[in-house]
């Protein structure tokens, strides 16, 4: 059976958590260590983007600055996200396996499989996405949770989990934000562009949105969603996770990408 | 079953490379395109730019995803393929002609030597999944 690494739940402050996703990947990539999948939290509010989102067309960085929201832009591509009450995931591992099929949808697939079966295990519903976004036709242009693409997570209809994705040098790493709770007000305060009315903007985000808070129990932890999904990856996958932290190759690589990439962008503007 | 033209050479990384002197067309395989799904947009080096071999030139984002794209020599940038920006879908329906993305002159002629022929490629391909 493999062995996998897993780096378990921890809070970081926002530029950290995307540093260490990529100091992960480049060091899988590097040196061919083991797969690894990580659970995090975001300990101050914060907005990623995608690689190729242009930041001034689709973030108010103004109002990030105001609110105190740090805008990091992520190794992954999509669209954005607004991380404060969700938990986050990264998993590294080789394309092209055994387990993960060669395309990004289909190992969207495997993920998200996997996501849905830990949910159901709390008791929720969840189904995979059977149509995606088109390219350039969302509705709440900037905003990942604003339609739902193929194989991602929906309960009822509703979106609950968004994911992207990067590749190089046959190592994938793909990065999820699993919604605990859910406030369309702050996605309508910090992505652009701002709609109005905006109390239809505000409906239409509680129409396609929704969370975990809404459907389980208060009873239900964030640690028990951790656990649930960590036993839901292993079953799935047949694999073994082994609790594990950074080498000290992954922290200087962090610390080196946190000096050199993984800037404020509200900060920086 | 894939076809792949034998008068281009192949990287582990799949692209493509069309050697004409000491110049060097590049571009992704029909396979790579084929794994990315639909692409939306492409981040290219800038002309007299230099490339690394097995570093990054570029990125390209597909659906919900991003890739890095890898260059399989080093060199100077003197052409990049400026249609691409007008019609970013040749990437997937020509990438071994159209859909080319940068020229480089090619700062060494022996790293052509480790890139794969056809065959090679084809090969390689298949040995992917076994050799995880």
């Amino acid at each position: 059976m493999a062995v996998w690494r897993l780096v378990p739940f921890h809070r970081y402050p926002p530029r950290e958590n995307m540093a260490i996703d990529e100091a992960i990947f480049r060091e899988v990539q590097r040196s061919g260590g083991p797969p690894t999948i990580r659970l995090y939290g975001w300990l101050t509010p914060a907005v990623s983007i995608g690689h190729f989102q242009h930041i001034d067309r689709e973030i108010d960085l103004e109002a990030c600055r105001k609110g105190g929201v740090t805008v990091v832009r992520r190794p992954t591509g999509g669209k954005a996200v607004y991380h404060d009450d969700d938990l986050t995931y990264a998993v590294i591992a080789r394309e092209n396996t055994s387990l993960f099929p060669p395309t990004i949808l289909e190992t969207y697939m495997v993920i998200s499989q996997c996501l849905a079966q830990g949910l159901l295990d709390l008791g929720l519903e969840a189904t995979l996405a059977v149509e995606g976004r088109e390219p350039g036709k969302g509705s709440l242009d900037a905003s990942c949770f604003s339609e739902p693409s193929l194989h991602e997570l929906l309960v009822k209809g509703r979106k609950i989990c968004g994911s992207a994705q990067m590749r190089s040098r046959g190592v994938f790493l793909q990065q999820g934000s699993l919604l605990m709770s859910f406030d369309p007000e702050k996605i309508c305060d910090v992505m652009l562009p701002h709609r109005e009315p905006r109390a239809m903007q505000v409906q239409f985000l509680q129409e396609k949105v929704t969370s975990l808070n809404e459907h389980l129990p208060r009873s239900v932890t964030r640690g028990d969603v951790c656990k649930s999904l960590i036993e839901a990856f292993q079953a799935g996958w047949d694999v073994l996770f082994a609790e594990g932290s950074l080498t000290p190759e992954e922290e200087k690589l962090k610390d080196h990408l946190l000096e050199t990439k993984y800037g404020d962008l509200a900060k920086e503007d | 079953m894939k076809v792949f033209p034998d008068d281009l050479l192949y990287s582990r990384e799949h692209v493509w490379v069309r050697v004409e002197g000491d110049l060097a067309t590049i571009g992704i395989t029909d396979l790579a395109q084929e794994r990315l799904g639909e692409v939306h947009s492409i981040e290219l080096p800038e002309i007299d730019s230099e490339v690394e071999r097995d570093e990054p030139f570029g990125a390209i984002e597909a659906a919900k995803g991003t890739v890095e794209l890898i260059s399989p020599l080093t060199g100077n940038v003197i052409n990049v393929n400026e249609d691409l920006i007008d019609d970013i879908g040749i990437v997937n329906s020509d990438p071994h002609d159209t859909g080319w993305m940068v020229v480089v002159e090619i700062n060494d002629l022996d790293e052509l030597d480790d890139l794969l022929d056809s065959r090679g490629y084809h090969d390689f391909i298949l040995q992917e999944v076994e050799g995880e």
